[in-house]
């Protein structure tokens, strides 16, 4: 039986092994420099660049680890970005898969110059900001709470996830919402019924998108906190980098266990990145 | 106890935002519905300026008649605006779209404002005194925008050359961020064992934060112990006949930092790109491929003619706004070249721009120069959004 | 009616949120950009300080910022009018904030005859001394590896004579690692070819002097290959830790961090006399300075000059050279038996002896920027020589008056 396998099944069974090569050599390009920094982190002596290749160094150690967790607050910082990361995710996803299903369902004036003010909003060079909120952040008295942050990073993130939630609500047909609505469903009702669970993939996307920029927010951070027991991790890891010497080894150690976070998420969101499939079902 | 404490005051803020929203929503829902009411004027004019007195006063720390005044005028604008103009028509739409936009007003507008008042006067090394002690600034009308486009912040590279280096810069990057998303995209998604692993393994990248990631590449780009010279080097022990075609380790550093920064950043931004096409592929109904597997499309006929334009929709945002990112991003040229910005071979705009404001200076000339760019990227967003609207209407 | 509720519910809270402002005078807030292991030292001082009898109440509140950070933190802070009291830095960005009168001259109120002249000088600018220098130093200096060299050379002619024997039979990557990009390293050598970057407040570049550094440069590394192609700070900084250099120049911040790498192995020397002009290399010297903001009231400004006093008394500048290996910027620190009897102490007072002061003036950063640019083209030979430096003098001229017209 096994010899006389047709010939779709040995193509399809080719493709696939050439799939997997082919992913598992982009997955290599991407984990080595992660593995490289995981290297540094074992290193003794603060060596950022090392003529040495492997990957376990000689005389590897987790003192880096150790110090870091030791003389630090580093997980105080973590727990601290951590917070401020979900409720401003949290916030920023809610606003944007409203905001976008005016802009995806409804006609009304100013629609198309919405969406650009939306873009718009992306276009000042950041770095020319710090001054100007420096002094909006004075005048409101945000320094040292996570308010403002909250606000300022839940808000910046909405273009991008206005924009992607619009376009994929545009791909829902509209006859899925005007049966329901006959069958006396409100508008809110059918939004939250038919609209959300058909969007998880783009609300994923969304959610990743706002969870990763406010876990690696800096500017804005740096302006707002002043007292290392609030800062977040950007701000605690760059209090080990000084004029000339840096130490790589807990900086180093640090970038991974910052890394493990942002991992775990995107494991637990594939879940739903995927489960847009219904759609197929429905659409056709 | 502290965690705690943090916890509280977190959901304190949300709760707090929450808040913000629903007043906001209320604000705009008495003025879509109450418009025509006889008691309309009277009403709104009466209380919500001494509210907004109340909350900015408390917050600015002093309740003076003239801020007053302003919310009065602005409540007045506001007000004949629904009364005259709105009329009570797209409540929902507008009470979706305002606590976003609101938001977005409350972050930027001051700062928007605040450069363009800059760009037209002069702050620089030499009056920074003077607008610490007096808050004036001497005004020299569009001389800034004049210099922007007559002198160049770098010593070597013409503004014109620079904007050309921008625009290659972003291009490039775009295109292999589109590119090597979408192909990794549609190898993901295909039914093969491992797909969470290799998923999860692709994002790392984007995982990472940003400073450590590009410093490891970096180190792999170094001209003995980089990895990518050593692969050239092994590879040309093994192919001896790539060296004929030029082939040979490169200081990558040196002699092609922008190109080093481009590679760089283009492994960076794959990920992201990747994860939203991935989404986007989740919206293409299978019956599509079913219906054109019955006519005998070929794969690359199905990719063309389903896959491409069905996309497009969701991909179109993260192209507009990557574009506009890249153009404005500069985070792996200085970490790549060095913080003081090395010499001026990886320069683009933004990065010089920086080097204006932060190296001479010169506030006043690169505020300019900021909203030069916001022009560029402005109507260049505008352009693009018509064309991508024209070739949706044709289909 | 219910949305009016929810408004002054909003209302309520913020104005519960915004707390009455704390009573700063007793709170001394300084921004520093030490690096990490210098911290812990910082802190104890300040500690010390507190438990003084006579500043009971005094809190003191340490930010750290990277240097690019704190340039632009300070800047927005003082133009918003909340800035710290007290920066503690080295000078190279003190000429930008006295010029912008973010930091406030402190001639009348610290005896700076009690301080060494070149430290009290690479912070003076049009007369007037901005800061309290609590370091001496900052300066470049020549670290080797014993294990590979067994007597400092004095010379270049040694050095080379080195490079090309026993440095070559033990296989070394690279016979000695500067970062040849960043023009810091290149102000000794321009002095030993009799050249320096600032006559007052007006570059000097286009000079033979500056020719003939790029040149040496040049010969180093194409000629007789004794530096490497491409590198950087943390390049060079792990080919010495990991032996694969026999020489660094370095820092004497860098000095502590090497003696723990290296224990017994660790040598230093000052940078050798250059054979073909018989001169020495003349690092730049500074130092790290405390500097007041400007906006700081006068009551406090007691509480900040004993605060000064304290952190320079020659106890604690002795027990800094005990922690950090730094100079004491103290004149009578300076002579105590626990610095003058240490070896390593002599040597980089030899060096910084040979050094010159860093130009504060503001015209230095055009200096850094053009050189930066050029040096780095004209030594990876995308540029001649002459025309390199003829254009690092010319743009520093431009850029110079664009910043001052």
């Amino acid at each position: 039986m096994k010899k006389e396998m047709s010939a779709a099944a040995k193509r399809r069974r080719l493709n696939h092994l050439l799939l997997h090569a082919g992913l598992f050599l982009f997955a290599a390009a991407c984990v080595y420099p992660l593995l490289r920094i995981f290297s540094v982190s074992l290193r003794p002596g603060d060596k950022l660049v090392s003529m040495d290749l492997s990957l376990i160094p000689a005389g590897a150690t987790f003192v880096s680890y150790a110090k870091l967790l030791g003389d630090t607050m580093f997980l105080r910082w973590l727990w601290n970005s951590l917070l401020i990361t979900l409720a401003t995710s949290f916030i920023g996803v809610s606003l944007a898969s409203t905001a976008a299903y005016a802009f995806s369902r409804f006609r009304f004036p100013g629609k198309k110059v919405g969406m650009i003010l939306l873009l718009s909003s992306q276009m000042i060079p950041a770095g020319m900001l710090i001054l100007p909120l420096f002094l909006m952040i004075m005048k409101l008295k945000l320094m040292n709470t996570y308010l403002g942050m909250i606000i300022a990073y839940s808000v910046s993130s909405l273009p991008f996830s206005i924009w992607i939630l619009k376009g994929y609500y545009d791909t829902i047909p509209r006859s899925l919402e005007e049966a329901a609505l006959v069958d006396g469903t409100s508008q809110v009702g059918a939004f939250w019924r038919i609209i959300l669970p058909l969007s998880t993939p783009a609300l994923s996307i969304a959610f990743l998108f706002n969870f990763t920029t406010a876990w690696n927010e800096y500017l804005v951070a740096r302006v707002v906190l002043f007292s290392s027991q609030q800062y977040t991790w950007t701000l605690g890891l760059f209090e080990l980098q000084g004029q000339y010497i840096t130490q790589w080894g807990m900086f180093a150690a640090g970038s991974m266990l910052v890394t493990i976070p942002v991992l775990c998420v995107f494991l637990y969101s594939s879940k739903w990145l995927i489960s847009g499939l219904t759609l197929g079902s429905v659409k056709g | 106890m502290d965690i705690l404490k943090s916890i509280y005051e977190v959901v304190w803020f949300i709760l707090l935002v929450a808040a913000g929203v629903a007043a906001l929503e209320g604000y705009f829902y008495t003025h879509f519905k109450f418009y025509a009411r006889a008691w309309f004027f009277p009403a709104v004019l009466g209380v919500f300026p001494a509210l907004a007195l109340a909350v900015f006063g408390g917050l600015l720390g002093g309740y003076t008649f003239k801020l007053w005044l302003y919310f009065l005028l602005a409540e007045a604008a506001i007000a004949a605006f629904f009364r005259y103009a709105v009329k009570g028509r797209h409540t929902v739409p507008y009470l979706l779209l305002a606590p976003a936009f609101v938001g977005l007003a409350l972050l930027l507008v001051y700062p928007f404002v605040f450069e363009v008042y800059l760009s037209f006067h002069d702050l620089k090394l030499t009056t920074i005194m003077m607008w610490k002690n007096t808050g004036t600034l001497p005004f020299v009308g569009i001389d800034q925008y004049v210099k922007v486009f007559t002198t160049s912040p770098l010593s070597e590279v013409t503004f014109w050359a620079l904007l050309g280096r921008t625009l290659l810069w972003t291009f490039s990057n775009v295109f292999f961020h589109v590119a090597g998303g979408f192909i990794l995209a549609l190898m993901l998604n295909n039914q093969i064992r491992f797909k969470g692993f290799y998923r999860t393994l692709l994002v790392i990248p984007w995982a990472m934060p940003q400073v450590v990631a590009v410093l490891a590449m970096r180190g792999e780009f170094h001209s003995t112990n980089g990895f990518v010279n050593i692969l050239i080097g092994k590879l040309l022990a093994v192919f001896p006949f790539l060296a004929a075609l030029g082939v040979a380790p490169v200081q990558w550093l040196t002699d092609y930092p922008l190109l080093t920064c481009t590679l760089i950043n283009i492994w960076l931004g794959i990920p992201f790109m990747m994860v939203v096409i991935l989404g986007g592929l989740q919206s293409i109904s299978s019956s599509y491929y079913d219906a054109a597997d019955i006519d005998g499309a070929s794969y690359f006929q199905k990719l063309r003619f389903i896959t491409m334009p069905l996309v497009r929709p969701v991909m179109m945002p993260a192209v507009t706004l990557g574009t506009v990112w890249t153009f404005n991003n500069i985070n792996v040229i200085y970490l790549v070249t060095g913080q003081a910005g090395g010499t001026e071979q990886a320069d683009i705009l933004v990065s010089a721009l920086y080097k204006a404001a932060f190296t001479y200076n010169r506030y006043s000339y690169s505020a300019a120069f900021a909203i030069v760019v916001f022009a560029m990227l402005f109507f260049f967003s505008v352009f693009y959004l018509k064309s991508f609207d024209a070739a949706k209407d044709e289909r | 009616m219910k949305n009016k509720l929810l408004i002054l519910a909003a209302v309520s809270a913020l104005c519960a949120c915004s707390r009455p402002a704390a009573d700063t005078s007793r709170t001394i807030v300084v921004w520093e950009q030490e690096d990490a292991q210098v911290a812990p030292y910082i802190d104890s001082v300040f500690e010390a300080f507190r438990k003084l009898p006579e500043n009971a109440g005094v809190e003191i509140v340490r930010t750290h910022y990277q240097t690019e950070d704190l340039r632009s933190q300070f800047q927005a802070a003082s133009l918003a009018g909340v800035p710290p009291d007290l920066l503690l830095g080295p000078s190279d960005t003190a000429g930008l904030y006295a010029v912008s009168g973010f930091i406030m001259p402190l001639d009348g109120h610290f005896d700076f005859s009690r301080y060494n002249k070149p430290v009290v000088e690479a912070i003076t600018l049009d007369g007037h001394a901005w800061g309290v220098p609590v370091s001496n130093g900052n300066h470049l200096m020549m670290f080797y590896n014993k294990k590979l060299v067994k007597a400092p050379p004095k010379t270049t002619d040694e050095l080379f004579a080195y490079c090309a024997g026993p440095a070559r039979q033990l296989k070394l990557e690279r016979c000695m690692a500067f970062d040849m990009g960043e023009p810091f390293w290149m102000m000794p050598w321009l002095g030993a070819f009799g050249g320096w970057p600032m006559d007052g407040k007006t570059p000097t570049l286009d000079t033979q002097a500056m020719r003939d550094t790029v040149n040496f440069y040049l010969d180093l590394k194409y000629e007789k290959k004794y530096v490497p192609m491409e590198c950087d700070y943390n390049c060079m900084d792990s080919m010495f830790k990991e032996g694969r250099t026999a020489f660094i120049i370095n820092g004497d911040w860098a000095i502590s961090m090497y003696q723990k790498h290296f224990k017994q192995d660790f040598g230093l020397c000052v940078i050798p006399r250059l054979s073909k002009t018989g001169l020495y290399p003349s690092p730049m010297v500074s130092g790290k300075y405390f500097m007041v903001s400007a906006g700081a009231k006068p009551d406090k400004l007691a509480l900040l000059k004993r605060l000064l006093e304290f952190y320079t008394s020659k106890g604690n500048q002795i027990k800094q050279y005990q922690a950090l290996t730094r100079l004491p910027a103290l004149k009578a620190a300076g002579l105590a038996p626990e610095i003058t009897s240490d070896e390593v102490s002599r040597i980089s007072l030899d060096q910084i002896l040979k050094g010159r002061p860093m130009p504060m003036a503001t015209e230095m950063r055009a200096v850094w920027d053009s050189a930066r640019n050029y040096l780095g083209m004209a030594a990876t030979r995308k540029l001649e020589v002459d025309t390199a430096v003829r254009k690092m003098q010319e743009n520093t001229d431009r850029k110079i008056k664009e910043m001052n017209q």
